[in-house]
């Protein structure tokens, strides 16, 4: 995703566990990109997920382009609905829609776009289709922040746990400015090791621990 | 019956993970959940890895993994 960048794509422990960056300008607004770590998964225990989760929650982006392989859309939009359930400003990007063709495959963009609420592009990168589209698109999508509904809603008793959790959470003053506090919740139903930390940490930890433990 | 007792072309429904934590969590972020459809396309010598077909693409498994993971074969 970096400007003019060459490189190589792999997937083993040590590569791409570093965020890589480059800038660029689009109808004169700067822009600049970090690229993160590939990953399917958004999970504390694997360090490229965490990198690339930590950086979200950390440096607030005004937008997250979630760049997916259209061609097997069932497996990568877990990933999509991870980055809902963060609470961050998601751009969707179909990529190889060619391949996805080939499959025999028929995307419905419209209607995804409105079923997952956010706007979504659909590209070939390698012969540079819909990369006009997708730099309009990031330039409007950073620039608008939507307000979404749930990205995904649990049944009743999951939904109750998560309102129960997000009322504790709430009482802690430092919590929310660092974090989305459903997001929290949810990953403390998970017992993600980060969430568990957090909350041992936290002022209303005792109340927490009580739900979670 | 395991995952890893699978021999290749047969094809199985997901019953229970039994993996640890780390594991499972990582399992069912690959899209392997109770349910599932997995299909084994083949195995290595040994029997590690094992590389199956699950929601249209292909994964692979270490074996000990797969022994953790319980399915039922389809009929």
């Amino acid at each position: 995703m970096v400007p003019g960048a060459r490189q190589h794509v792999g997937n083993w422990p040590g590569k791409t566990v570093e965020k890589k960056e480059g800038s660029f300008s689009h109808k004169g607004v700067p822009l600049k990109l970090v690229d993160l770590p590939g990953t399917y998964s958004l999970t504390a225990a694997a360090e490229d997920e965490l990198v690339s989760r930590n950086f979200i929650i950390e440096e607030k982006p005004d937008l997250v382009v979630d760049v997916v392989d259209a061609s097997n859309l069932e497996r990568n939009l877990y990933l999509t609905m991870l980055l809902l359930e963060l609470d961050t400003n998601v751009l969707l990007v179909l990529n190889m829609t060619d391949l996805a063709k080939e499959k025999g495959y028929k995307i419905n963009i419209d209607n995804l776009s409105q079923k997952l609420g956010i706007p979504i592009i659909a590209t070939v990168a390698t012969k540079g289709k819909g990369i006009a589209e997708l730099k309009d698109a990031i330039l409007k999508a950073a620039q608008t922040r939507i307000t979404k509904k749930n990205a995904l809603n649990y049944d009743k008793q999951i939904e109750s746990l998560i309102d129960y959790l997000v009322a504790i959470l709430t009482k802690d003053k430092n919590l929310p400015a660092k974090y989305p506090l459903r997001w929290l919740a949810i990953k403390l139903l998970e017992k993600d090791e980060q969430a568990l930390a957090v909350a041992k940490t936290s002022a209303v930890s005792r109340e927490l621990l009580e739900v979670v433990a | 019956m395991r995952l890893s007792e699978l021999k290749p072309g047969q094809e199985a429904t997901v019953t229970k993970i039994e993996n640890t934590t780390t594991a499972r969590r990582r399992i069912m972020d690959m899209g392997l959940v109770k349910g599932s459809k997995v299909k084994v396309i083949c195995r290595a010598p040994l029997g590690d890895p094992l590389e199956i077909e699950i929601r249209d693409y292909k994964l692979s498994l270490r074996k000990k993994d797969a022994q953790n993971i319980l399915v039922t074969e389809a009929e």
